[in-house]
Formats: structure tokens, sequence, C-alpha cells
């Protein structure tokens, strides 16, 4: 029983997804209390109506004791988190004991990360966000929550079956040779070949990479690129992932229903595969999964009264707003195009891409932070002061905002609200006769905030993208063909090679006694662990069944349990539980690989945001926390998780830590270029 | 000790809000508060509270048809109990762990109920001016004086056996027992100056026993409000207090699982429910709650009554063999009054009727004083209830005095007391019967609409009501009791009022030293027995109090390089090293990895042992089912890098905490 509700300060639901069994019981539960005869209202105003209450007490509790709720928890186990950003209220419920309180959390924080990737700085502006979660078209909103919808429940299946999901970091094909050579093919021919292409529109590669599944196979960032922070490549990685699913689910269906469902495969499969042979494992191995309509229109059909969405063209690109860092400065939510170009199912090829007018975007966002400012000292300023009359930065501001206003208008941007926003502005804080810069300025900062979103919007929202504004598909379908080529004789070892990326097996002659591990090079965000596949028909080698299932589910608590202790400043832990030893270090080296020496890290208050690098970003946090020790040096922070059988004496335990450690070390070291 | 009181208020606001009061759109919410602290909060935050947490509550409940129990904030916790109508909120610091709000929400809760019975009724009864100085009283009793350390595991604060004689612990075990020989006595506890000597009972009752000890403490002797003073010299005095036990509570100290032959032949009035004899507190001596309920549930129910009177002795081994519950069912004059009026001797459901309907007569009594709504009600009620034992107790005096010797009673107690208790009940009870019916009807309805909802909720076959009610109640009352206390009822959805049994509280005091003793009602106006306890304990606990006086108790524990807290979860005691000193901020790292291993172990059942280290302090944590142990070795954390090393000194910690403690009478092997 799930649900996640976001609602705007007047208890309005901006976006909610549930579950079949949410739903269900809200039903019943409103059914019930509903005249005979009438019909039941719209799921969503039930909805609407049961929590309205909690909403507003929250608001109200925020308005009179500066205090708010952050959770629920009820004797039968359910839980309620609800967190507040901004204006938006988010509340997600669990009631089948699945997601525990910091899950629950998480998933918050994960659905914010998800709107600013999709909706960029617009989430700044709670009126914007406002209409982008819910738009008044109702077959756009419909669009948008199915979107939403399925980004979120693609998240909880990765986080539920896959263990870079679960420690948040990316996890990487361990195959240097092949690594090397796709990543200089990236380089070479793929990002060269676009790059000089006419058919462009004006777009640049700036990053390619080819998942396998989940599995980081080859990653390229072209010279002029800023790095792609982990938690924007998982980010894309759970849309890639929505896009073409790599469900365990489908890997257990049945062939024959593979069979059933290969139909509208065709559609993007550039050449038959090879042999009759290679292509029957196929349909075996690895089902279809991409389908372009699937994932929408699978889920919750009933949930919505369902407007048909026409598939979108396949050969446009998703906008997405990623942290970019160039000289300047570091910029979150700067526009991208994004291309998912599936080689085989399981295997895609992804191009992050900038667009022409994507300066916009940088200016947009200085003056959005210059007004953030001006908001806030305004506000810490006491009745009437004039302080800042003559200040220089402010008078800058002035010059360059006119300008920038002046340029938007040449590249066809409406500009009018802005300039009479600007106006309006201008006239009170520099003309004599308007009370000059003081707090009576605040709502028109506000204004400007709201205006200057709106350029934002107008220049980069999805809708709003033209259609033209693309690589070409022929283009698209070169370079799809050309990876396709180059990965052809690689393809089948490589989707066997994901499910199996490292096998315990090879360790465990060296520790016997270790039954799984996961070693996390939290700098880099990468992450190496034994695969740990739990599915009826694929026996790992933890073997099928229960077991697997019983070793999975300790791993998963390993590490809610070691970020618990370290969120309270532990960075060591063991635990003896059953018939299990569990290891947790957390420690920072140098670049040489000499180990630093510890220092006490802050302990977190239970409210903070969860620790992990997709949603918010604590290791980025914490490098920077010791670097202030450590000013000269470059600091790398490094994880280990590990589970052994309890009977082994503690002092082996403990040896083989530290020996799987410095083992592990070395395969971290492929470069990423 | 030197206790620091600093640190000592571990609740932030705590409140009890009655939603029936507060019904139409005019009703302000102030209407439903029944108490609040801080009292000195301006009322419009209490309203704000009251109201904003109250309506949350219920509005999250309805959608998980489930009570709230813990409701968090950015700044504070609330632990939340809903019952009822009621809903009691405690806010503590968000660095106590959920776990232990919640156990110290129940325990202010339970401590309530134990000194004034259900909630609805205390406040039908007594003013809400008198109940608000209780709620603070209790309230201050819970914080008073502890740690942080006791915050985390809301323990009972025990005398340091360390610096004790250890004869003296056998002598105050020896006098319990003694006392014991009165069949009307069912335990009891020996405390000084408000520590726990002894005890027999398990720790929740003898945590309930406390609050009155420390309170006349303070209090000078002041007579209690609700007590019956008698002999108030300073130094020597004895109060009997009524109390309100649950039927669960009462079951394990009636039935006792082990043990009554020896208990037969030394004792004068063999009719007594064969109790279990416990010489000191000492584990294997704990109440074993499973055995208790095992044995309760799964006994054949067998044996009509008759059979008692005739074949006494034999019929007690029987009986306790065969039916751990029937003892007390001969011992309480009201249950036979409805084992007879109801014949239903055959069934478990005897103590479960008794719960009931001994809560009926108490009910039907307060409706009477309701409908009278005389100002002076409540010295009405307790006329009336002395009426009550009067009358209960005149049988047995003179069955006391009727009943020359000892031999004779061996032979004919059990027929007599059920004789006896019989004449009672139609003495007692015509008027109050018919009230208690008919109220009872009410009670049962009431119960039974709850009873009913959370089965409808949570199963699904419609039962007929009637008849089921009570098997239903038992039910419930089992499962509450096999799963020690309050965990299990929480899951088993129980938010209506549990049924309690008024019995009383008689308290001998010798300065410093306070004998509690739980007895059954009519031992209030049992001379003989009153007599009997005092005379033959008086002299003991002088003797004790002499050598408790004079052993040195300040004196400082065994210190040494290292901090340790030992927790006996059975016991609920806590031994440190840490309040010895006054806890300063060597002790934060210590307290800090405690609070957080503690509420790891309360919910992971299958955790055994946790080392945990950053850079200034390791600790290490273990427990086992009985206890949990917290070692923190001072100054040997070299600084190192937090890399996997099996030299670190951290993971040595489990054979230093083995080594260092066995001085202190801890056992980690």
């Amino acid at each position: 029983m799930k649900c996640l509700l976001v609602a705007s300060e007047s208890a309005e639901v901006l976006f909610y997804w549930t579950d079949a069994e949410f739903e269900r019981k809200i039903r019943e539960q409103y059914g019930a209390s509903q005249e005979e005869g009438e019909r039941p209202p719209a799921f969503e105003d039930s909805l609407n109506t049961l929590f309205a209450p909690i909403i507003i007490s929250c608001i109200t509790m925020i308005d009179r004791l500066g205090d708010s709720y952050t959770s629920f928890t009820t004797d039968n186990n359910h839980v309620y988190v609800l967190h507040q950003f901004e204006e938006c209220l988010y509340i997600a419920v669990n009631g089948d004991g699945q997601e525990s309180e910091e899950d629950l959390k998480r998933k918050i924080y994960v659905m914010k990360k998800l709107t600013q990737v999709m909706f960029g700085m617009m989430t700044l502006s709670s009126a914007l966000l406002r209409k982008e979660l819910r738009p008044q078209d109702t077959e756009q909103r419909t669009r948008i929550w199915k979107k939403l919808q399925s980004l979120l429940e693609t998240y909880s299946r990765l986080r539920e079956q896959d263990q870079s999901f679960l420690v948040e970091a990316v996890a990487r094909l361990i195959h240097p040779t092949l690594c090397e050579q796709c990543i200089e093919f990236l380089e070479r021919r793929l990002v060269q070949q676009i790059n000089t292409s006419a058919d462009r529109a004006g777009e640049e590669v700036l990053h390619a990479f080819i998942l396998v599944h989940t599995k980081l196979l080859a990653f390229y960032s072209s010279r002029n690129a800023s790095s792609l922070t982990t938690s924007d490549l998982l980010t894309l990685i759970i849309m890639v992932q929505d896009l073409y699913p790599s469900n365990s689910d489908l890997d257990e269906t049945a062939p024959e229903d593979v069979e059933h469902n290969t139909a509208p495969e065709i559609f993007y499969t550039p050449e038959p595969s090879p042999t009759d042979q290679d292509s029957g494992q196929m349909s075996g191995d690895c089902p279809p999964v991409f389908q372009f309509v699937d994932p929408d229109i699978q889920m919750a059909e009933d949930s919505l009264q369902t407007l048909e969405v026409p598939p979108p063209d396949p050969a446009t690109p998703s906008r997405v707003f990623l942290e970019a860092t160039p000289k300047e400065g570091c910029f979150p939510m700067m526009p991208h195009s994004m291309y998912c170009l599936p080689l085989w199912p399981g295997i895609t090829l992804v191009l992050l891409t900038k667009i022409p007018n994507s300066q916009v975007a940088i200016s947009v966002y200085v003056y959005l932070e210059a007004f953030v400012k001006l908001e806030k000292r305004l506000g810490e300023v006491q009745e009437g002061s004039v302080a800042f009359r003559g200040q220089s930065p402010i008078h800058d501001l002035r010059t360059k905002l006119e300008k920038f206003i002046r340029a938007l208008a040449s590249m066809d941007v409406q500009t009018t609200l802005l300039q009479a926003a600007w106006n309006e502005f201008k006239n009170r804080a520099f003309s004599r006769s308007g009370p000059g810069i003081s707090k009576e300025l605040v709502p028109y900062c506000r204004n400007m905030k709201i205006q200057l979103c709106g350029v934002y919007r107008q220049c980069f929202a999805t809708e709003c993208m033209g259609n033209s504004q693309r690589l070409s598909p022929s283009l698209q379908e070169r370079a799809q063909s050309m990876v396709q080529e180059k990965l052809m004789d690689w393809k089948d070892f490589l989707l066997v090679k994901s499910k199996r990326n490292i096998t315990m097996v090879s360790y465990l002659e060296e520790f016997p006694g270790l039954v799984h591990f996961i070693y996390v090079d939290r700098t880099a965000g990468q992450m190496i662990a034994p695969s740990l596949n739990v599915t009826d028909r694929t026996a790992s080698e933890l073997g099928k069944g229960p077991l697997a299932q019983f070793i999975k589910r300790k791993v998963w608590g390993l590490v809610a349990t070691a970020r618990r202790y370290l969120q309270k400043g532990y960075t060591t832990v063991t635990l003896r539980d059953g018939d299990y030893f569990f290891c947790y270090f957390l420690w920072f080296e140098n670049e040489t690989g000499y180990k630093l020496e510890v220092v006490d890290i802050p302990s977190l208050p239970d409210d903070s945001a969860p620790i992990g690098m997709l949603a918010w970003d604590y290791y980025r946090k914490l490098l920077r926390y010791y670097c202030k020790s450590h000013q000269n040096e470059v600091v790398k922070c490094y994880e280990l998780l590990t589970v052994h059988l309890g009977v082994i004496p503690s002092e082996y335990i403990l040896q083989h830590c530290s020996q799987l450690a410095r083992k592990l070390w070395e395969p971290s070291r492929i470069p990423l270029l | 000790m030197a206790e620091t009181a600093s640190e000592s208020r571990r609740c932030i606001h705590f409140f009890l809000y009655d939603s029936s009061k507060v019904r139409e759109e005019g009703d302000p919410t102030r209407a439903g508060i029944c108490y609040f602290y801080p009292e000195e909060t301006p009322l419009g935050e209490q309203e704000l509270l009251c109201g904003q947490l109250a309506g949350v509550s219920r509005c999250v409940s309805e959608l998980s048809s489930s009570p709230v129990r813990l409701l968090r904030l950015r700044k504070s916790k609330y632990a939340v109990h809903m019952r009822d109508h009621y809903l009691w909120a405690l806010s503590c610091s968000v660095d106590i762990p959920d776990v232990s709000v919640c156990e110290f929400l129940d325990q202010l809760i339970d401590l309530f109920c134990f000194y004034n019975g259900p909630v609805r009724q205390s406040y039908q009864l007594h003013s809400q001016e008198e109940l608000s100085e209780r709620w603070a009283r209790y309230l201050s009793h819970l914080q008073s004086g502890s740690t942080e350390l006791h915050h985390i595991f809301s323990c009972l604060r025990t005398i340091d056996s360390t610096h004790i004689d250890p004869l003296l612990l056998l002598k105050a075990a020896l006098i319990l027992q003694a006392c014991q020989r009165c069949p009307l006595v069912l335990a009891g506890c020996i405390l000084y100056r408000g520590r726990v000597v002894s005890t027999q009972m398990p720790p929740e009752l003898t945590m309930k026993v406390m609050v009155h000890e420390t309170e006349t403490f303070s209090q000078d002797h002041k007579p209690q409000a609700n007590g019956h003073g008698s002999g108030r010299s300073p130094s020597h005095s004895t109060v009997i207090t009524p109390v309100f036990l649950s039927p669960f509570e009462l079951k394990m100290l009636r039935c006792p699982p082990v043990d009554k032959a020896c208990r037969t032949h030394c004792t004068p009035q063999p009719v007594s429910q064969p109790r279990k004899s416990r010489l000191s507190r000492t584990l294997s001596d704990t109440p074993s709650t499973e055995a208790d309920s095992l044995d309760s549930t799964h006994c054949p129910p067998l044996t009509s009554c008759q059979t008692m009177p005739s074949t006494p002795r034999s019929s007690i081994s029987d009986e306790s063999s065969f039916s751990p519950c029937y003892p007390h069912v001969a011992s309480t004059p009201r249950i036979n009054l409805t084992c007879q009026s109801e014949s239903c001797y055959e069934s478990p459901d005897h103590s479960l009727s008794n719960g009931s309907l001994s809560c009926e007569v108490e009910a039907g009594n307060v409706t009477r004083h309701d409908s009278e709504s005389s100002p002076s009600r409540k010295q009405r009620e307790i006329r009336d209830s002395d009426k009550r034992q009067d009358l209960g107790c005149d049988q047995s005096g003179l069955k006391n005095k009727s009943e020359s010797s000892n031999e004779e009673e061996s032979v004919g107690q059990n027929g007599n007391s059920i004789q006896t208790n019989g004449n009672h009940s139609k003495r007692q009870s015509p008027d109050n019967q018919s009230i208690g019916s008919c109220h009872s009807d009410q009670f049962h309805d009431s119960l039974g609409k709850e009873v009913d909802k959370e089965d409808h909720e949570s199963n699904k076959e419609d039962r007929p009501r009637e008849g089921e009610e009570r098997e239903r109640e038992e039910d419930v009352k089992e499962f509450a009791g096999k799963a020690q206390g309050k965990k299990a009822a929480r899951n088993g959805e129980v938010p209506s009022e549990p049924a309690l049994e008024p019995m009383m509280l008689y308290q001998q005091r010798v300065r410093g030293l306070v004998l509690a003793l739980l007895v059954e009602p009519q031992f209030n106006t049992d001379h003989n027995a009153k007599e009997e306890v005092c005379h033959s304990s008086l002299a003991s606990l002088n003797g004790l109090e002499a050598h408790l006086r004079t052993s040195s108790p300040g004196a400082p524990g065994i210190q040494g390089p290292y901090t340790f807290a030992h927790y006996d979860c059975i016991q609920n005691t806590l031994t440190t090293n840490v309040c010895g000193r006054s806890a300063g901020p060597q002790d934060k790292p210590f307290v800090k990895a405690t609070a957080l291993i503690h509420s790891h172990f309360s919910h992971t059942d299958s955790l055994q042992e946790v080392i945990t280290r950053n850079a200034g302090s390791a600790v290490y944590g273990t427990r086992s089912a009985a206890q949990e142990t917290y070692f923190l070795q001072h100054g040997t954390v070299a600084r190192n890098s937090g890399v996997p090393n099996h030299q670190d000194s951290a993971f040595s910690l489990p054979s230093k905490a083995r080594h260092r403690l066995l001085k202190h009478g801890v056992n980690l092997l």
C-alpha cells in the first residue's frame, strides 16, 4: 500500500502516485461513506479530501509554531513521511512494511530530483512548478503525471533490485579492454562525426555513454564539456530504464509470452540478428524492451481516466536539466537534450547535447541568484534602510539586466512581462519618488524571479521545444548503427556480463567465509559488487529462492543501517546479526592511495536529507568538509560493506576486509575519461 | 549518588485530550484538554497543539485504520496513544530513541491507571484539577533524578548492590516472603530512599509502586488524598491505598508457575493461592510470562468447584497443576460471585468474567454517583467502597474468628471461603448488582463495539456478538499478556480501555525504608492480617533499615578507564558507572552511541553485537535475550584512517569488555 502525493499550500493535489492496493483502499473507504445512488467521486477528489486535513494541519503548524510534521507511524506500522520543499508539500505513505521512513524520505527527495531534471528552474518558482506539474489541459496533465508516475515506479523498482541504486553509485561493467576500446570509439568516431555534421541543428554532443541494463560500459565526455555529476547520471539511467525497462520480472516471463510481445519490436530494430540461433537466444534472454508506448500505457491504466497519449516521435530528444560546471562557476539545471538510442534490448546509447541557446540559461540563473540574494538581504535589513543605494552591485545588475532583456528580445523571446516587472522594480528601486531599496521591494523581487523563470520556461521547457530543434533523425540513425556495428560481436557477451559482472566465486578462495561485499568509490561515484540477481529463473551463486532472498534482504538492511550510523557520525560499524557478520567502513585516501587520518564527521539531525548521491549528494558535502583540513590534497572517499559468515573469527574477517579493500582498489581505476 | 538533575526534563510537552468533549463546530478546543504539561503553557498554544495533533492523528488513523503511535516533528517527537476518545501525547527531544519515548508514555498512562483506575471513570469521579495534580506528580516522578541513560532505558532505579552486604538483600527477600504468608498478600517489594532493594513483582509493577513511595517520602508523611493512613508517626507509618491492576498483572501475581508444596506446609492458612516464593531478584526467579499464559491458555478447563472443599490439599496441588486460574477464583469474593451466579466454572473464562464484572460493579457505583451528582461525590464513593469492603471483610473477619485452628482452616478453607463469599455477594450486592448489571450491558456494549470494529477491520468473519464478546476479550487479554505487555498489545489493536481490578497497596515505612505490598482488597479491613504483617515485619524492617543506613551508599562505583552500562531487560534495571560521576561531556559519546545501538537492538531481533566507531570513540554493544551491555574504553582509540584494519583497537573491545566487566558482576562470557 503505497502512495506519494505532492500538494500545494492550498491543499490542491499537484501530483499523486498510488499503487493499486492503496487506490482500492481509498475507494473502499470512500465508497462506504457515499450515499446510495450517488456516483463515487473521482479518485483524485477522494484523495484530496482525505489528505486535506493533514495538509492543512501541516501548514498551520508551520505558520504558528514554526515546526512541521516529518512523519507519522501507526500501530500497524503504516508510515507517513512529510516534507516541504518551498511551497510544495510532499507526502509519502507506505502501508505494507516494504519501505522504512528513511526509504520514503528518499523517495520524496528523488521525486524532487526528477522534477528538477524534467522542469529545471521552473521548480524554483512554486507558481510555475504548479503549472508544470498540474497543467490546466487534462491531456497534458495526464501525460505529465503518467510520465512522473512511471519514473517513480522505475526508481522504486531499481532501488529494490539493483545494488547500484541501493548505494546510489554507478556500476560499471568490469572489462577494461572493451571499455577502453569503446571510449576510444565514442571519442574518435561517433562524437567527432556528429559534432562536425551539418545535420546537428546547432547542437553539440557533450557526453556519450553506453548502458548495458543499468551498468555503464563506456562513458565519454567531450573536451569542452563539464563533468556530469553522479546524481545526474543516476537520474538519466532511471529515465533510460523507464523508456527501455530491463525488468527482471520481464526476464521471468515465459518464452512464449515473450514471443507474444515481440510484434511491435521491429519498429526500431535496424537489422535482423545475424543467426537464427542468436535471435532465439535473444528473445529468451532479453525480451523486447524497447516498445515505445509500453511503459506509459501499461501503467495505472485505470487510475486516470485514460486519454490515449500519442506516442512521442522517437527521434525527439528528452529535455533534461543537468548541473553544469563551466569555467564561470557551477550552474544547476542547465538545459540539455538527451537522445536514447536503443542498440539492442538492454543495450542503449545515450547522447547528451548542449542546445544552441543554452547561454541564456546561465544568464537567467545568474540574475535569479542575484534577486534571491537581494531579497534575502532586504529581508534582513531593518525598516526603511536605504543602505544599498549607490552600491555598485545593484547598479551593475541594472545595466547587465537591461542588456540581457534587449538581447532576449532580439532572440524572439517574449519579454513583455519581464520588461514590465523590471520597469516596476526599477521605478521603485531607483527613482527618487519610490521607496528605494528597502523591504518594500521584496514582492517586486519575487515578481522578477517569476518572470525570469518564465523566460527560462519559454526558451527551454519541453513542450516549447521546437520540432526542428534536434539532431536530424538520419544522424541519430547513423550514430546508432555505427555503435551497433562496433558492438555486434560483443552484444551477447555484454548482456550476460551485465548480469554476472563480478562473481563471488572468484573471491571465495582468497576470502573463505565471505558472502557478499560492496565497494564504493564515492569520489567517482562508482561501485563494485558481486551480482546478486534474485530471480526464479536465473540462479545466482547464492542459489535460488529463499536463501538468496534472505541475503539480499540482509544486504539491503546493512546499507540502511550503515547510513543510519554514518548520519550520526560513525564511520566504522561491525554487526553480528544472526549467523552473519557485517562490516561497514568509510575512509579517505589521497590520490596516491595513502590512507588519510579519520576526522570526526558531523552528526546530522534526523530530519536531514537522506544519505546518498542520487537526490542529494551527501558525499560531496562530506568531501568538502574533509578537504577543509587537507587543503593541498586531492581527497578521495571510499566505502566497503561486507557480509561474512558469523562462524569466521572476527580477526580473520577484519583481515579479509583490509585485503579486500586493497584488492578492489585496482579495478576502480579503470579510466572514465 | 550524584545524579545531575539538569537534564532530567525528559518530556517537553504532555497532554491528555478528550475529543468527545469537542464534537460540534462551536465547541472550544480547550474543553477537550484534560491535562497539559507544562501547565504554564499559554492556553493558545495548548489549544493549537492539542487541536492540530488530535486532528491529524485522527485523520491518519482513519486512513490507516490503526491508531497513531509516533508523530515526529522537525524539532521534537511525540509518542501518541489513542484509546476511545482520548489521546495522550508526550513529546521528547529528538535525541531520545523512539522506543524509549513510546515506553515513557506507556509507563505514564499505566501509572495513572494503576492509582486511579480507568481514565474515563476517574475523570467522572474526580475533579480535573485534582487529576491534573496527579498527572503532574507522576510525570515528575518519572523524570526525577534520572540521567540520560535512564531516559534511554526507562529502567527501575535499584540500590547499588555492589556496596551492600549480600546478606541484606537476602534478608529483604526473606521479609517479603514472610509477608506472603498472609494469604491476602499478593507480592511485595522493599524500597530504600527511592531505590529498589528487593522485589517480588514484575518490573512494571515495581515501578508503579515506587511512585507512591517516593511521593510519601518527599511529602513527609502527609496523609494521602485517597489513602487510608494509620499510625502516622514520622518514622513509622502504614498507608493503604487503593490501586488498580490489569487482569494480566493480577494473573501473574496470583498464578505462580511453580512450587506450592513447600508453600502450603509453611503457610498457616493454606487457603492462599500458591505463590511463587522468590528469594531475591535473580534471573531464574523472574516471572516467566510465557509459562504463565501458556498454562492458562492450554490447560484443559476442568474441575467443578465442588471438588475443592472435600480434599483441599490434594485439590490444591491438582488444581494448580491443571488449572492455575483456579486459585484466585477461590480467593476473591467477587470472582466467586460471578462464578456462582453464572455457573461458568468449566471454562477458562473465569478470569475474564472477573475482570469485566468487577469492573462493572465499580462502574455501577460510578453511574449512581453521577446521577446523584452530589458535590461530595468522591467522598461518597470512598465511603461506599469502604462499605463494600467492610461487608466483604466482615465476612473474612467472621471467618477468622470462627475458625479456631490452622488445621481446621486448612481443611475447610476453600469451601469456607467460597461459602462466605457467596454470602458476601448476596449481602453486598442487591442494589449494586442491579445497577451493575444494567451498566454492565453498556459496558459490554461499548466494549463490544470497539472489539467488533477492530475485528471487522482486521478480520474476516462476522461473528455473533453477544456470546463471543467474552472470548474475544479474553483473547485480547491473553494476547496482551503473552507478549510481555505493551508491545504486543499495540499490535493487537486494543484501543478500548482495559478492564482493571481494584486492589490495595499496603505500605509500611521505617524511616527511609518502605515495605510495599500488593494486597487483596479485603486486607484493609482484616485487622488480624494487618497486625500480623505489620508486627511480623516491623522488627526485621528496623534492622534492615539500620544496616542500609550505615552502609555507605554514596561511595563511588568502581572506576576505571572505561565506561559501561549493563541493562537487564527482564528486571528492567541498569548497572552503570556513568551516573556515579555526574554525566559530563566525557560521557556524551558513550550516551549517544548507546542510544543509537539500543534503538537498533530494539528493532532488529537477530542483532547480537555492534561495534561502532568514529574518530574519537569506539563503543561496543552486545545483547542477549535478557540483557544489553555497552562498553567504551577511554583513551585508547589511536588516530587511524578508518580503513579496515584488524589491529584497530576498536575490535578488541569485546574481549576487554568481557574482562573488565567481570568485577562489576557482568558476565559476558
